[in-house]
């Protein structure tokens, strides 16, 4: 058997992948009963949530019989049980219909990721030393128990801070719930790309505050801000479908799609138009076209709309936004502004939309409502809707809003309260997939913060920059294992709610962070057992979700048990298609935001930068990337390997610039780079793109991990560690695209390491292979 | 029935995601090859998307092209084996039987669209991460070499399942898991003998090309030209 023994022996392990039949006596490990009743060979598919962006695609699981090294009992052995071998979306759910993104379909190597944290671990070594030991489930609970209840004792329940990724569904629920009964202020929802000033912006402008949903097969034009729509923006899986039939989907008529940035992203790569634009003036832009529109009448129907109102001067024709003038600040030809005008308004269904870059501005909200303003202007299909419209919100029981807003002003707010050193500054914190060492700008300390607060509890998977800083690592379920849930925010115009139990079972000692959050509650007693009454995490689920049936759609059930068994095998329920009264309607005013309606108009404002344009001469553009999203996806090896499909780099940073910047420089493809804001260097090799405009530089987030398994730590380069911490000026929300950098050839491709799939080896000197 | 495996790829649908990339590597337990490696021009992605640039700043254009082995009536890659690894089945695919293959790499230096792949090494995975291997596709190992297959496990599959149901494969029954994945719709597999289609009835597309086609390979991956903004055609 020796020449077919491909699985290699790991250096972690140490111990070899049981081939049980080969009659080895020394290789003998003891065979657990398996946990569930499997064919060999014969797959199951069961339902899923990919929990690994906000947009809440459905999965079907490919589930099969395997033999797979297990620790039970502090014994380690070998157990049959259904294991996931595949991904594919769920033709079920209306927002990704049965397809699935690449990042999507990589998150099966969360599961069987080698670098998951195993089991409970408490901290032995220094802070961030990574010396840990493992502690049994019922000495880390008990520990965890007796700090909270003496902070109970102590009356300091309102030291304790819980900082979380955004959570749709339930578990964002349990935790605000699980906080306000023990008496600690609501946890800090944190992303490094949030967005908050979109939310914003939608309420003001069409009083929706969450993302559009665009039904972009019906469109006949769409002309994009920014928006990565067909890669990493809003619901990229559900905009994709949509794309492919505005482009081939109808006989006789191909939509045209024209991206503004000023960087050709996956996205814009597939426009018929690009235009580049001047950072932060898109509002800008988009005005202009709007005044063409307005003063040569070009509209079908009037100019009166709640988003124009909240734009000065709209009523009047918007008289300093002519096309000269706005090309003057923009960099886009009065030409060019008037011809969009006019066939934006002669196409038969339009839209404009904003995302990304634009947004990233400190004057983000207001280009945003000048899109918007400019959206209601030309998306004006009645029948049966506009392109661009809203999810309507399926408002189960008392569920909390479908995405809690990413607060940067909430780390900003933790770093400052640890230094303040309040009578409520943090003693305690509990993190949950949430990375702000690596992602929040440096100017929040928020490393120096976090390294202050006594007692550091993590729930999350895996070792990274922040959770490398706990005293106690109690490991949650990775997410196949788990029972999942969430509300679709955007990308399909029925209400969908997704729940799923878990697809296979936990491979390892861990346990689900629900589920020990609902065993605290119980071990604490009075207000905060009251709150949480459930014994196990399903049940909070089935009380949530039970009430759906009421309102009929996807699932047709007699009793409520006949509804709980049909949502779990189906994996996702959704309202019938177009019964919801407010389903895109963007002018009906909403009773939710009173506000909005009495708001004034926003004045014009410019984008503001960090450093001056003599000593950081270019614009910084970090990017979310294709593969690591926002970098927390950066330990998976597919995406990894994975080429970037404009430039085809694999395993590796890099710096955008445009060649002719480069000639100037005498930087060559290849070559390595320094980028310095006033916050800070890094350096990345440098790859000539002709889609960036020469006075902007852009990289790609997500490398740079000092910790973060195997596959992510100590490679590339991190340009968020160089942000500034500039803000959109009315949401606060961290204005990521505002830093002014300056870049110098540093090396050769020699010192660089950049790795391309197309054209063979790389430049840097490999060793001599052994023979 | 007897089956001819194609495929059509919509240039004006895809959209450069690369879904179809991963989807491909989960379906067929490709080895990751590591950074090194990488670096040694030694990663295997069944199917790539290519991208052409033209232009320069202000008006710079890309084209997607996903490329992937195209399995070729007139394949140049099976002449010239040796052993009869790279061979031609009856229902048109070029097949590549591992355990026949003794590693000459003649097969990858014919092929003109790059698309063939030697295991270099022997590819390992860190356990866990093999349990998510497919049960249902060789493991390949040093010394063989390996390409896209049109997913014939997926082929297989589901003529044993129509075989047990005592009825014909229709189009729809299944599909390979690039196609699966593409959530534009750009890749569409299917059966040339079927007239009725989708792979059919997209190949009679006035947009219709072959990647080299001028080389005589015959090969059985259509693509349909993108499409410019005045244009309106259809299909």
């Amino acid at each position: 058997m020796e020449r077919r023994n491909f699985i290699k022996i790991s250096a972690l392990t140490g111990m070899i992948a049981t081939l049980d039949a080969c009659g080895r006596p020394d290789q003998k490990l003891i065979r657990f009963v398996p946990e569930e009743d499997l064919i060999p060979g014969i797959a199951t598919w069961k339902p899923s949530v990919c929990t690994l962006c906000s947009a809440g695609c459905g999965l079907l699981v490919r589930v099969m019989e395997g033999d797979a090294e297990v620790v039970r009992h502090g014994q380690r052995g070998v157990m049959q049980m259904g294991l996931a071998k595949k991904l594919e979306g769920n033709p079920k759910s209306p927002i990704n219909q049965g397809k699935l993104c690449a990042r999507g379909h990589a998150g099966l190597q969360v599961l069987y990721n080698p670098d998951r944290i195993t089991h409970p671990i408490k901290r032995t070594g220094a802070r961030g030393s990574g010396e840990f030991q493992a502690i049994s489930w019922d000495d880390a609970l008990k520990e965890l128990s007796a700090h909270l209840a003496a902070m109970q004792a102590a009356k300091t329940t309102g030291s304790l801070s819980f900082l979380a990724r955004p959570l749709s569904g339930q578990r964002h629920e349990l935790i605000e719930r699980f906080l306000k009964a023990f008496g600690a202020p609501p946890a800090v929802w944190y992303q490094p790309f949030d967005e908050a000033v979109l939310r914003q912006a939608n309420l003001l402008s069409f009083g929706h505050g969450a993302l559009p949903t665009l039904d972009l097969g019906r469109a006949d034009y769409v002309l994009s801000f920014g928006a990565d729509f067909l890669g990493t923006w809003n619901s990229p899986v559900a905009q994709s479908v949509g794309y492919g039939a505005m482009r081939r989907g109808r006989a006789g008529r191909r939509g045209k799609f024209v991206q503004v940035e000023a960087r050709m992203s996956q996205t814009g790569a597939n426009c018929d138009e690009w235009i580049a634009c001047r950072p932060g003036t898109e509002g800008l832009l988009a005005l202009g076209i709007a005044h063409v529109i307005l003063n040569q009448k070009l509209a079908s129907q009037g100019p009166g709309s709640k988003a124009g109102s909240l734009i000065p001067g709209w009523s009047a024709g918007l008289p300093e936004s002519t096309p000269e003038a706005v090309e003057k600040q923009t960099g886009v030809s009065a030409a060019v502004i008037t011809r969009i005008a006019h066939e934006l308004t002669k196409s038969g269904s339009a839209t404009a939309l904003i995302g990304g870059a634009p947004l990233a501005h400190t004057n983000g909200l207001f280009n945003a409502l000048a899109v918007n303003a400019l959206e209601a202007l030309v998306d004006t299909v009645r029948d049966p809707g506009p392109i661009l419209g809203f999810t309507p919100e399926p408002a189960i029981g008392n569920a909390a809003k479908s995405t809690a807003p990413a607060g940067f002003s909430g780390i900003n707010s933790l770093a400052q309260s640890v230094f303040d050193g309040q009578p409520h500054a943090p003693q305690v914190l509990f993190l949950y997939e949430a990375n702000p060492i690596f992602s929040a700008p440096p100017g929040t300390r928020i490393r120096e913060a976090i390294a202050k607060i006594p007692y550091i509890v993590s729930f999350g998977n895996f070792i990274d920059e922040t959770s490398a800083q706990a005293d106690l690592i109690l490991p949650d379920h990775a997410p196949l294992e788990s029972w999942l849930d969430s509300m679709g925010e955007s990308g399909s115009l029925q209400s969908v709610a997704n729940l799923a139990p878990p697809a296979v079972a936990p491979l390892h000692d861990t346990r689900a962070m629900p589920d020990v959050l609902l065993g605290l509650a119980k071990e604490l007693g009075g207000d905060v057992a009251k709150a949480l009454p459930f014994a196990a995490y399903d049940a909070m689920l089935r009380m949530a979700y039970v009430p759906l049936r009421a309102r009929g759609g996807s699932i047709d059930a007699k009793t409520d048990d006949d509804f709980w068994s049909a949502l779990q095998a189906q994996g996702v329920w959704s309202s019938t298609p177009g019964t919801a009264s407010t389903a895109g309607s963007k002018s009906a005013a909403s009773t939710s935001a009173p506000a909005a309606a009495k708001r004034a108009p926003m004045a014009l404002t410019a984008p503001e930068f960090t450093g001056t344009a003599d000593d950081f001469p270019f614009y910084f553009l970090p990017y979310v990337s294709q593969s690591f999203g926002d970098g927390s996806l950066a330990n998976l090896p597919w995406l990894q390997e994975l080429p970037d499909v404009l430039t085809t780099a694999m395993w590796s940073s890099w710096v955008e610039i445009n060649p002719k910047t480069g000639a100037r420089l005498g930087i060559q493809q290849g070559d390595l780079v320094e980028i310095g804001s006033q916050q800070g260097n890094v350096r990345a090799p440098a790859v000539l793109s002709p889609g960036i405009a020469p006075d902007v530089v852009a990289m790609p987030v997500g490398q740079g991990h000092e910790n973060f398994g195997r596959f992510a730590s100590g490679r590339g380069a991190n340009p968020l560690s160089i942000l500034a911490t500039v803000t959109e000026h009315e949401t606060g929300s961290l204005a990521w695209a505002a830093t002014r950098v300056k870049i110098a050839r540093v090396g050769g491709p020699e010192q660089a390491r950049l790795t391309l799939f197309s054209g063979g080896r790389s430049g840097f000197p490999h060793e001599e292979e052994p023979r | 029935m007897s089956h001819k495996w194609a495929m059509v790829v919509d240039l004006d649908r895809c959209t450069g995601c690369e879904a179809c990339v991963v989807a491909c590597h989960a379906e067929n337990n490709i080895p990751t090859a590591g950074e090194d490696q990488a670096s040694r021009g030694r990663a295997m992605h069944w199917i790539r998307v290519e991208r052409s640039w033209e232009g320069d700043f202000p008006n710079p254009q890309i084209r997607f092209q996903p490329v992937l082995c195209q399995q070729c009536d007139d394949a140049p890659c099976e002449p010239v084996c040796p052993t009869y690894a790279s061979y031609h089945t009856s229902d048109g695919l070029n097949g590549q039987a591992y355990n026949r293959c003794i590693g000459t790499r003649f097969c990858a230096n014919a092929c003109p669209y790059n698309v063939r792949f030697f295991n270099f090494y022997n590819p390992t995975w860190d356990l866990p991460l093999n349990l998510q291997l497919n049960p249902d596709v060789s493991l390949r190992s040093v010394g063989v070499m390996e390409k896209c297959t049109f997913c014939v496990q997926r082929i297989k599959s589901a003529e044993i399942q129509a075989e047990a149901e005592k009825r014909e494969m229709k189009d729809g029954d299944f599909t390979t898991a690039c196609a699966q994945s593409c959530a534009s719709k750009a890749l569409v597999f299917g059966d040339l003998n079927d007239p009725n289609s989708e792979v059919s009835r997209l190949e009679r597309s006035n947009r219709a090309t072959k990647l080299l086609g001028e080389l005589g390979t015959k090969p059985n991956v259509t693509y349909l030209e993108r499409g410019t903004w005045q244009d309106a055609t259809s299909v």
